[in-house]
């Protein structure tokens, strides 16, 4: 298929949002972006900068991207500092800080940072700065980690890094330590085209639910995420058999396993045991998803829950409200920045409000509309690649004037 | 013949400060302490946020209140304040700093409160820009109000307030003074902001100037200047 460009977006967000876009882009002509992660498919990260790359590209921005190299080594170690960051409990060698430096600065001997701003993606590439403290240029790290505990010998460790860049951006102020350096927000965003979020035929949703064998003689109930602990799918399929005695409905668990997370077989298990052999519950494993099947899944459902205990920014739920869905979120991470209890849909914090969630919202369907409603206007207004595109662009015409609280743009 | 009206709009840039209150005592020492940006972001700005889905909602301050400490009057009589009667940020902030220290008089256990989820303080950066929307007469003003963004909306009628210490938009203030129309400045100035979202206030303004065009052919209101 091919890319979409600012014209096609014009359909979805409007054409003053767009015309804003290049406004703010016709004060930037020929200023430049290298934006540099470990992975190039695969991951949040990669996916959004497959879309926004060429987006700031047609906007005149010169944008590149490159991806940093390792070996199972590298990454193996990038894997236990993410999970560290995240509040994992770890020890580290010395040797491993080493061996992460290593291959940092081999990384930076092959690659040429010669653009006016460096976007460095997470922590995997976060110490290329450590060759590049006398430059000319700006220097960001953008970090999509949920940094709200992070493991403290690892942080010691890589926090002098982050120090050492020109500013930081975080997805939440939950997710922000204390730095000597700028902090921005910018939230995570979805790409309303992409694969998982265009609009569908309904012919193609009904095929895609026959062929997994899901009926729709009744509500369905979904939660679509990893099969890891933290997501509490059994907590969800225990809020469903609650619900369950007041309504009719039925609960799709949909999921893929964590290749690297031991873990994720045995609560697989769990979830297994958890529901038996009811013929409502019906739980689905992907390795990986597909995009469309996804969306198709999404949008078939009534009720879509995100029941987390733990979460980053989980932009499962801005896809489920982008597509009108009437949504249960557990009220972690960046899901209360996207939830507004009562407004945008339920916000709860145990099995029994998740519950209590589900036979409301069936048994209200005028509310649930209406919350759906202002949902999909919050990611409109929010959560759309769009509104990354104007950060980064205003990113780049204010680094320069930190101080300044306001900035006038003059021809 | 009017002065030509050009389009301004506005954007900004979220800055994390690493602040946070968790009491009343704390969100007092930080709107005390705090700089005027900020103060900017959590009241002005808060005209931009969470407006779309109609959420009666104009100040994060008051609804941190609301929600996080479940101190409902408090929180309304902050939502209450009135922009274009505190239109410096100055005079904003001591607003904010009286009517939580009258409430210590009402209710000292209100300050005894903790709550589950802080306060963060952010700061802004604001970049205003110009458009290529033009107003030459209230003809072309009519189909720029239709086709300018909600930003350049936001921009003239909220944000402007603040810019030029004014009790008034930049629209009303053009309206009177080079379109020579004052009735209809005066209706557009008297709309609540607080009773719309930035859309319906673009929806209201056009009804305005809709219903004064009427009046006008139908020889009920004096007919201003080149309009």
């Amino acid at each position: 298929m091919k890319a979409p460009t600012l014209f096609d977006y014009k359909e979805v967000v409007g054409p003053d949002i767009i015309e804003e876009l290049t406004i703010l882009a016709s004060h930037l002509a020929n200023r430049s972006i290298k934006m540099v992660n470990s992975t190039a498919v695969g991951g949040g990260v990669a996916e959004m900068l497959h879309c926004i790359v060429p987006l700031l590209n047609e906007l005149g921005i010169q944008v590149t991207w490159d991806v940093i190299q390792g070996d199972q080594t590298f990454f193996d170690i990038t894997k236990r500092f993410h999970n560290a960051l995240q509040g994992q409990e770890d020890y580290f060698k010395e040797d491993v800080f080493n061996t992460y430096l290593a291959y940092n600065e081999k990384n930076n001997d092959e690659i040429d940072f010669g653009e006016d701003l460096i976007v460095i993606h997470d922590p995997q590439p976060l110490a290329l700065i450590n060759w590049n403290q006398r430059r000319k240029n700006k220097w960001v790290w953008r970090c999509h980690v949920d940094m709200s505990h992070p493991n403290p010998q690892v942080w010691r460790f890589l926090k002098p890094f982050v120090e050492k860049y020109d500013a930081a951006i975080f997805s939440s102020p939950l997710f922000s330590p204390e730095l000597n350096i700028a902090q921005y927000r910018f939230y995570p965003a979805i790409d309303p085209l992409s694969d998982k979020n265009r609009d569908l035929d309904a012919v193609y949703i009904d095929r895609v639910l026959m062929q997994y064998g899901i009926p729709r003689d009744r509500p369905i109930v979904t939660q679509i995420s990893r099969y890891d602990p933290w997501k509490d799918p059994v907590g969800v399929i225990q809020a469903f058999k609650m619900a369950r005695k007041y309504v009719d409905c039925r609960l799709l668990l949909v999921g893929d396993k964590a290749a690297d997370d031991p873990e994720s077989e045995k609560i697989l298990e769990k979830v297994r045991a958890e529901a038996g052999d009811d013929p409502d519950i019906h739980i689905l494993l992907f390795s990986p998803s597909i995009a469309t099947e996804i969306n198709a899944f999404q949008r078939a459902s009534d009720i879509v829950i995100q029941k987390s205990l733990r979460e980053g920014f989980a932009l499962t739920v801005s896809e489920a409200l982008w597509k009108r869905r009437p949504l249960i979120g557990g009220a972690v991470g960046g899901i209360p920045a996207q939830i507004i209890h009562g407004h945008t849909g339920l916000l709860v914090h145990s099995v029994e409000g998740a519950s209590l969630g589900i036979r409301w919202l069936i048994n209200q369907p005028d509310f649930a509309k209406q919350l759906a409603e202002n949902g999909h206007q919050r990611v409109k207004d929010e959560f759309l690649i769009t509104k990354s595109l104007k950060r980064y662009l205003l990113l780049l015409l204010t680094l320069d004037k930190q101080k300044e609280q306001t900035i006038f743009l003059s021809y | 013949m009017a002065d030509v009206f050009q389009f301004l709009s506005s954007a900004s840039l979220e800055k994390l400060t690493g602040r946070k209150a968790e009491t009343l005592d704390e969100l007092l020492n930080l709107i005390n302490t705090c700089p005027d940006s900020s103060i900017f972001y959590h009241t002005f700005s808060a005209y931009m946020k969470m407006r779309e889905i109609r959420l009666p909602y104009n100040n994060d301050f008051s609804y941190w209140i609301s929600n996080g400490l479940n101190e409902k009057a408090l929180a309304e009589k902050i939502m209450a304040t009135d922009l274009s009667e505190y239109n410096t940020l100055r005079s904003l902030r001591l607003r904010l700093i009286d009517i939580i220290e009258d409430y210590r008089n009402q209710k000292s256990e209100a300050f005894q409160k903790r709550a589950d989820d802080p306060f963060h303080l952010f700061d802004i950066i604001r970049v205003v820009y110009l458009t290529d929307k033009f107003a030459y007469d209230l003809k072309s003003f009519r189909e720029a109000i239709s086709t300018i963004s909600i930003y350049s909306i936001y921009f003239h009628f909220i944000e402007c307030q603040l810019e030029k210490d004014l009790q008034t938009n930049d629209f009303s203030t053009w309206i009177e003074s080079s379109l020579n129309l004052p009735d209809l400045a005066q209706m557009i100035k008297r709309i609540d902001l607080n009773a719309y979202t930035l859309e319906g206030l673009r929806t209201r303004i056009l009804q305005l100037i809709d219903g004064y065009l009427e009046e006008i052919s139908k020889g009920l209101t004096s007919a201003g200047l080149d309009y």
